[in-house]
């Protein structure tokens, strides 16, 4: 390989698994739940996915007929091979999301356990490229802490996964949390799951919704960012997944107006809100609004930062980035730190 | 003059679409439900998603007013398998969305069942 080339570190992958899958990792009687009474987890969008095959690339149909991302040998193949992925970190993310669950939250506890067993043994094992995101129902927060003390020191484990929906993770209730994600070297992965960006409702369309994701996020960094978390917990990182990178520079420059008026409310935050985003936080480029090399080098250039973009492709969803197109062309260093090297810096446990 | 039998006509019912080969370039060779023929570069201008994993089907109509949905142009537009950009078959592969955009063709003819692609 010549020097100059960069294997790609891509930070949103979603494998996919399907109930049937689990249920030798669920205890009784979740599992009599999913199998007999049929439970599937709550979902609140009026509209489908108006791509041609619905969440999915149409093209990542497994060839046997299985829905894409459920498996491993096809992603190998299609992703991991034929992109020369050095690492790719596994987000799941849309179903199930514990922490997104309304109700019920015994059932998400033990989701969440049998979801990361499943990922462990079926992934995170068999291919040494991929690493993987604890996944917790935050709502009952002991049972949190307990599963993030019983897996999150698996060598895989890269990040804490949770949904951006209708929770402030902000919230003190939330930090003994991050606590047990700084004991364990674990980063804060949010990926968005189906928040009412309209004034906590539904728009009318689906283009609407999938337009204004980015504006759920800018809340959740906020949230984040005012009440302290990153002041508490100063080896604690960020992940924003999925939420494209063009907001950074306003809510930076905005963020920052506000904190020199009115810094009297939030003394704990001991430094400009922007310069608490460069240290812990992170953003992946996906779905990356289409700019001119000038647009991009520009937009950069307004973060103050270039370790801040991390590329990913959101495999295997309709909207996924290819690392080839998405982006425009750019100087070779700064591509070397958005394609791989951001994100190595970024997760304490990627080598 | 280069040319090239791409695929028998029977080998695409109206409204459907394969892929083949012309030399090294990858073809998409799409039969709109007239029987019409017509051929195009089989990747997405976008990020170059193989458009024969799409589907050819119908266009939401640009003359809709708001509210108003009539499904038409069936088997006319190709749509991307990845981002589902909507590209017009009879209007030279434009792309729905700005027709400035539109999918490289190429020549066609038909000599009896032969679909041939030229230059």
């Amino acid at each position: 390989m010549s020097k100059d080339q960069i294997r790609l570190v891509d930070t949103d992958i979603h494998e996919r698994v399907q109930y049937e899958d689990i249920l030798e990792y669920l205890d009784e009687p979740f599992k009599h739940y999913i199998k007999n009474c049929h439970w599937v987890q709550e979902k609140h969008m009026p509209y489908t996915q108006p791509s041609v095959a619905g969440v999915d690339r149409a093209d990542t149909v497994v060839p046997d007929g299985r829905l894409p991302g459920t498996d491993l040998a096809f992603m190998q193949e299609q992703l991991l091979d034929d992109l020369d992925h050095e690492y790719g970190v596994l987000t799941s993310a849309l179903d199930p999301s514990p922490s997104s669950m309304h109700g019920w939250y015994e059932m998400a506890t033990a989701l969440a356990s049998a979801y990361n067993d499943w990922q462990i043994n079926n992934w995170l094992e068999k291919d040494d490229r991929l690493y993987g995101s604890v996944h917790i129902n935050a709502h009952d927060r002991d049972g949190a802490i307990k599963e993030i003390e019983r897996v999150g020191s698996h060598p895989k484990m890269v990040q804490v996964l949770l949904p951006i929906d209708d929770i402030m993770w902000g919230d003190p209730f939330y930090h003994p949390i991050f606590e047990a994600c700084e004991k364990h070297n674990l980063m804060i992965g949010m990926h968005h799951n189906e928040p009412p960006v309209y004034y906590g409702k539904w728009p009318r369309y689906f283009i609407e919704w999938h337009t204004l994701i980015s504006t759920a996020h800018m809340k959740i960094v906020t949230n984040m960012i005012f009440n302290g978390v990153f002041d508490k917990f100063p080896n604690l990182g960020l992940m924003m997944i999925e939420g494209g990178y063009t907001w950074i520079p306003h809510l930076m420059w905005k963020m920052d107006q506000q904190y020199r008026d009115l810094r009297h409310e939030v003394p704990w935050l001991k430094r400009k809100p922007s310069q608490i985003f460069k240290d812990q936080i992170r953003v992946t480029t996906q779905p990356a609004e289409e700019l001119t090399k000038h647009e991009f080098e520009s937009l950069v250039e307004q973060m103050g930062s270039d370790e801040i973009l991390c590329f990913s492709t959101d495999y295997p969803h309709w909207d996924y980035d290819s690392p080839t197109r998405a982006l425009p062309n750019m100087d070779p260093d700064l591509k070397r730190k958005i394609f791989a090297d951001n994100a190595k810096a970024f997760y304490p446990k990627l080598p | 003059m280069k040319e090239q039998v791409v695929c028998k006509t029977t080998d695409i019912e109206p409204g459907e679409m394969m892929k083949s080969d012309f030399g090294k370039q990858n073809v998409l060779v799409c039969r709109t439900l007239d029987g019409e023929f017509y051929a195009f570069r089989n990747e997405c201008t976008h990020q170059g998603a193989p458009l024969d994993k799409g589907m050819i089907c119908g266009a939401t109509t640009e003359e809709s007013k708001p509210g108003d949905y009539h499904y038409c142009r069936k088997g006319e537009i190709i749509r991307c398998p990845w981002h589902g950009r909507e590209f017009d078959i009879k209007n030279e592969g434009r792309m729905l969305a700005n027709p400035n955009k539109k999918l490289p063709g190429f020549k066609l003819r038909i000599e009896d069942d032969d679909v041939i692609v030229y230059k």
